[in-house]
């Protein structure tokens, strides 16, 4: 579970930062805080990365509820693959509220139909080697938005959510039969890296 | 080459013509037979392979909505989005509007893609020359959606070199090597894939592209015209629709045809016949999950788990479940 950040909090980053939009923990429930009804937008850019993130979402929740339905996975993986599916749909929740909360309606499940390689969820083997390679690119694509984006009040929350999805790598690359952790300095995506890899689910 | 482009150039000339002439003369139905269709520009291939024997006039959905609003003498109208039906409904000129298919929004660029586009984030780039729909037309706002989503449209649209009334008239254009690359439906690109290469645009940005059909209200041939929706909505005008890169509107649910062997014991493996397997995402016998393997869209194979017991298969993917009796031992 995420430390709450309290409201308080949230304005107080948003005073400043400057800017109107925070994201924290799930465990908030609305995440999105506007310091002045004023100022309720967000730079093009920066909703462009935000509505990627809620498209890389979308695919990670996707994958983890098929490869549960699979049910190919012994009991200590699938309890991972029902963590890492909460944690995907937390992230959802606030990036998609960093959407609402500038009046833009966020993609939702069934708005993106996903595709998978043959034999992904055959063994638990295959789940957990794909599932390592996608959060390797959600990670990616985090990362680069941390970069990109120009509204620093929405860095700290996106870096939360990347150290989350940093954790799904490490732990599906060792169930894969790989290492757990590699590189000191993860790679980021730029928005189109990103873009492209992710498109590759897409049916 | 020449004799695939001359249909987009024929194409475009008759949705030039329609934009700018207002409604048209009514169609001599006594030398076609069937009804009168006013349907999107992006259906010109794959109307007539449902049923050749209607009127078709084929054009921007907004433009043919204003030919049926001022009288123009159509049975029924297709339109490549929801909006114009919706909005002839309301005013009484059309008959409620029923969803039928839907698509997505490509770029095409030649094959001999002189810009070097591998992706849409290179249209950004200086220099390269892009044909997009007029914003009037629903292919042209599809594009300016997806772009402002994917936050590029400013640096697309400094780009953009000509806006055409059609998707037709902008696979026209990158067909001839006039552009370096045009916004069109998939559709459009799966007509002709041999002059065009497909550049992907992100499902994350796409918008939702769902088309409606409505029987004209002033329409002489009701009874005609409502046999020819349940056509189009009909598993083979469907198949027809998907054959030219449309979406259909839900995907398929599997279903089963055969069992080999019809029965096992726990540790064999069985092999399943039937359709729409891909996309499986379990399989159980008797309620209990079995380990299977995905062989073709029509083929599975799945081991019989040791814990299960006689009952039924079921099979299930993302649109729902097919199933059939299978006996243990």
């Amino acid at each position: 579970m995420s430390a709450p950040i309290t409201r308080g909090q949230l304005l107080s980053r948003s005073a400043k930062g400057g800017a109107a939009l925070l994201v924290g923990g799930a465990a908030l429930g609305s995440l999105v805080e506007t310091a002045s009804a004023a100022s309720t937008t967000l730079p093009t850019g920066d909703l462009a990365y935000v509505r990627l993130l809620v498209g890389a979402e979308l695919l990670a929740s996707d994958f983890y509820s098929t490869a549960l339905a699979a049910a190919n996975a012994k009991p200590a993986v699938t309890a991972y693959l029902k963590r890492a599916y909460a944690n995907e749909q937390e992230h959802y929740t606030s990036v998609a509220q960093i959407l609402s909360g500038v009046g833009v309606t966020p993609a939702v499940s069934g708005d993106i139909d996903f595709s998978y390689p043959d034999g992904t969820f055959a063994t638990q083997h295959s789940i957990a080697k794909f599932a390592a390679g996608l959060e390797t690119t959600i990670l990616g694509a985090y990362l680069g938005a941390i970069d990109g984006i120009q509204t620093d009040t929405l860095k700290v929350g996106l870096a939360r959510i990347a150290a989350n999805e940093a954790q799904h790598v490490g732990y599906f690359s060792a169930a894969a039969g790989g290492k757990a952790f590699t590189l000191s300095f993860p790679q980021e995506l730029t928005i189109d890296e990103a873009s492209n890899a992710l498109d590759a689910f897409t049916a | 080459m020449f004799s695939r482009i001359v249909p987009f150039l024929a194409i475009a000339a008759v949705c030039a013509s329609l934009a700018a002439g207002g409604a048209s003369a009514r169609p001599d139905r006594s030398a076609a037979g069937g009804i009168t269709v006013f349907a999107g520009s992006s259906m010109t291939a794959v109307l007539p392979q449902i049923d050749p024997s209607n009127t078709y006039s084929f054009g921007s959905s907004t433009a043919l909505g204003t030919q049926i609003t001022n009288g123009a003498p159509a049975d029924v109208l297709m339109s490549a989005n929801t909006t114009v039906p919706a909005s002839l409904y309301a005013a009484g000129v059309v008959e409620k509007p029923v969803n039928f298919t839907r698509n997505t929004l490509a770029v095409v660029v030649p094959k001999s893609n002189p810009a070097g586009i591998k992706s849409i984030y290179d249209l950004t780039k200086p220099g390269v020359k892009i044909a997009e729909a007029a914003s009037t037309v629903p292919v042209g706002s599809y594009t300016v959606q997806v772009l402002n989503q994917m936050g590029i449209n400013t640096a697309v649209q400094a780009n953009v070199v000509t806006k055409e009334t059609s998707d037709a008239n902008v696979v026209a254009k990158v067909a001839l090597g006039q552009v370096d690359a045009g916004f069109v439906y998939l559709s459009d690109y799966v007509i002709d894939p041999t002059h065009l290469t497909l550049i992907k645009v992100p499902a994350w940005a796409q918008p939702k592209i769902t088309y409606a059909m409505a029987v004209v209200t002033k329409s002489p041939n009701q009874a005609a015209a409502e046999a020819w929706m349940k056509k189009v909505l009909s598993p083979a005008g469907q198949a027809i629709f998907v054959k030219n890169g449309f979406l259909p509107l839900t995907a398929p649910v599997p279903t089963i045809a055969k069992v080999a062997p019809a029965h096992g014991t726990p540790g064999a493996t069985v092999m399943l016949t039937g359709t729409n397997f891909t996309g499986t995402i379990a399989v159980t016998v008797a309620g209990v999950p079995a380990k299977f393997k995905y062989v073709s869209p029509t083929k599975l194979t799945f081991t019989v788990p040791a814990k299960a017991k006689s009952g039924s298969i079921t099979v299930t993917n993302p649109s729902g479940k097919a199933s059939t009796p299978f006996t243990v031992g």
